[in-house]
């Protein structure tokens, strides 16, 4: 038995190591003091120095997170407005269409995504740039939060709405106060799926930034393509860090929450006896 | 002449009184009816022209097996179902369209329905906050609801910190806060186990006294129906089989399926010879029915704990004891009479198996059931026979 414990945590070790060796290494050489990532020429901050210098990059590390922000927290109204009709469709047939296209958006690639939507706005007339980059944005995380919000949905339990008509809420009361906060969590991951898909989504970005807006992973391919500076460490680097930062929030909020939960049954323990 | 005056004067309005009284009585209209109100899906007719009048301030259950349309009836009054043809009536307005936020009754669930999202108080002060009530009287209200079901240490608890009875008990509080006319229950004691459902009914009975409001019971416990109602509705495929008071529905069963769902039943095949005088197991019995037609086929009910082991020459029939099983309080008996007919006796002494003995019987405990005979004609046929000995005495 702990033999096989043994096996396995080795190769786990050996999956995570490879898994990891890449950004290990570019986090490391971001410190370099030479400019190139051939030999190790000592410890230094320069390249984080030019990287705050650097004010275009700036704006797009903020532009990017914008339209991460903006992307997912529109998707995550349309989408749980979504989910919520395609909930209440009684029509079997339709409901199903409706999943299958849903599924299908998700599932597509996101190349032909991308080109669908260049080709939409080319005809369209719509100039390329900051808006449709947040509209192509939108519309390929509805169907990720449609995916989160659904599931919740179909597990709440039908007479909680039964329960909150009868009581004499409207669909809206009953809709704020019922539905929504027991679908909450659902909303919630769908939210932050969507946020990290717009924020390192490259595919279908490429295709409908203009010249002059960009988001940072088409620019960090743009630059990687000129010839690598070891900035694009540097800024990496922070980006690793900033989503480390994030899974440890998420973490520590959901612990939390539990913890919470389980003081509270037992503090409750004692006193409910009788009933 | 002034103390005749005077008697006149009192007897005039003894007689006013009384008119009115009778007048108020009269015109008092149901709290709830249904005129020949049926429900289907497509060709699937799951009630067929139920008619049916509640009283206020009564508890009346809904009983039947699952699938006889008693959860439809409910679901019909509270409106979460529409009628497909018929007319349903609260005092004595139709609310056939009347949607269900808008309707003066509210529902415990099966499943309780409670919000997992809110605590205790927040549950209960729900209908208060959407009716718009200050925060002060939603206070005040909810407080009296949780006293009223005993849960007032309990306010801040989340629902899942609660065990089955809390729920059912928020549950209860919740619908109440409303102040309803009329408490609708979908079968709410079904999830408890024996000992706290027992606890319940006293309870719900005794709340429902205190509030003087109408309660409509879903069960299919037949028990629970006889122990807590004032009025019964049995119900199966569809159609109110009967309905009456607990004692009526038990001692009088109106048919078969009555006879077997409600109380256990001896029912054998008969023949009313004429009145008074029934035939079953080959033997002339009398008994206490009359107003059928001479030979005709029936039903005969015999309730095991009415029937008497005794002597072989006490007994009006003669059987042999074929199983016995101790019940706590009795001895429940099967016997076997010579014609083979099973019979299910409930004795407070201990039998020796393969025994023969006697089987004894009152005349008034031999029920009669005429096949097809519906609950008029057969208070018309039970009226017209009692007349008849009323006026013969």
């Amino acid at each position: 038995m702990s033999r096989k414990f043994q096996w396995g945590n080795i190769y786990l070790g050996i999956v995570f190591v490879l898994l990891y060796l890449p950004i290990l290494f570019l986090i490391v050489y971001s410190f370099n003091a030479g400019d190139v990532m051939q030999g190790w020429a000592g410890f230094s901050l320069k390249h984080y120095n030019e990287l705050f210098s650097d004010t275009r990059i700036l704006e797009i590390v903020v532009s990017t997170f914008l339209i991460a922000l903006l992307s997912s927290l529109l998707a995550s109204i349309i989408g749980t407005a979504g989910a919520l009709y395609i909930y209440n469709l009684k029509h079997t047939v339709i409901k199903n269409v409706f999943l299958s296209l849903n599924n299908i958006l998700l599932v597509s690639p996101d190349v032909i995504i991308g080109a669908s939507f260049l080709i939409l706005f080319t005809v369209m007339g719509f100039a390329l740039g900051f808006t449709s980059v947040l509209l192509s944005h939108i519309a390929f995380s509805i169907p990720i939060v449609v995916l989160m919000v659904l599931p919740r949905l179909q597990e709440m339990n039908q007479s909680l709405v039964a329960a909150a008509k009868d009581l004499g809420a409207n669909n809206w009361q009953m809709l704020s106060r019922v539905i929504l906060p027991v679908i909450s969590p659902g909303i919630l991951a769908g939210f932050f799926m969507a946020f990290t898909y717009s924020l390192d989504d490259f595919a279908v970005t490429f295709f409908v930034t203009g010249n002059g807006f960009t988001t940072l992973s088409v620019e960090i391919y743009s630059r990687a393509r000129q010839g690598v500076s070891l900035e694009i460490n540097a800024l990496s680097t922070m980006m690793f860090a900033v989503s480390l930062l994030l899974v440890l929030f998420y973490y520590v909020i959901s612990t939390r929450a539990v913890k919470n939960k389980k003081r509270s049954t037992r503090l409750v323990l004692p006193a409910s006896e009788g009933l | 002449m002034q103390p005749v005056k005077l008697c006149a004067f009192l007897v005039t309005i003894d007689l006013l009184i009384k008119s009115e009284g009778w007048e108020l009585t009269n015109i008092s209209t149901p709290i709830i009816e249904f005129k020949n109100v049926g429900l289907s899906y497509g060709d699937d007719e799951v009630l067929k022209n139920i008619d049916l009048e509640l009283e206020a301030g009564k508890f009346y259950t809904l009983l039947g097996p699952s699938g006889s349309g008693k959860t439809t009836i409910l679901n019909l009054i509270s409106g979460q179902l529409r009628v497909t043809h018929g007319d349903i009536f609260f005092e004595g307005n139709i609310i056939n369209d009347v949607p269900v936020e808008k309707r003066h009754m509210n529902t415990v669930f099966q499943d309780y329905g409670l919000f997992p999202n809110m605590t205790v108080f927040e549950n209960v002060a729900f209908g208060p906050s959407i009716k718009g009530m200050s925060k002060k009287n939603i206070k005040t209200k909810v407080t009296e609801m949780l006293t009223l079901v005993k849960l007032n240490q309990y306010a801040d608890r989340e629902i899942t910190e609660l065990s089955g009875g809390q729920r059912q008990r928020v549950a209860i509080a919740r619908a109440l806060a409303n102040d309803p006319e009329v408490l609708l229950l979908d079968e709410p004691l079904s999830a408890l186990d024996y000992k706290l459902r027992k606890e319940m009914q006293y309870e719900l009975r005794e709340i429902q006294q205190r509030l003087g409001i109408t309660f409509v019971f879903v069960t299919h416990d037949q028990e629970e129906a006889l122990a807590m109602s004032d009025w019964i509705f049995v119900m199966n495929d569809g159609v109110i089989q009967q309905n009456g008071s607990p004692e009526d529905i038990y001692d009088e069963p109106i048919n078969h399926f009555v006879a077997d769902f409600i109380g256990e039943s001896n029912i054998l095949d008969g023949i009313m010879k004429t009145d008074y005088l029934v035939h079953f197991t080959g033997k002339d019995f009398e008994n206490v029915d009359a107003g059928m037609r001479p030979n005709e086929r029936v039903e005969i009910v015999l309730r095991p704990e009415d029937l008497d082991l005794t002597t072989i020459e006490n007994g009006k029939l003669i059987v042999t004891i074929a199983d016995q099983s101790f019940r706590g309080d009795y001895y429940e008996i099967t016997a076997i009479d010579d014609d083979g007919n099973e019979w299910q006796v409930q004795a407070t002494n201990k039998s020796q198996i393969d025994a023969r003995v006697g089987l004894t019987f009152d005349p008034e405990d031999i029920h009669i059931m005429r096949f097809n005979e519906s609950e008029n004609d057969f208070d018309a046929r039970l009226e017209s026979y009692e007349g008849e000995e009323d006026a013969e005495k």
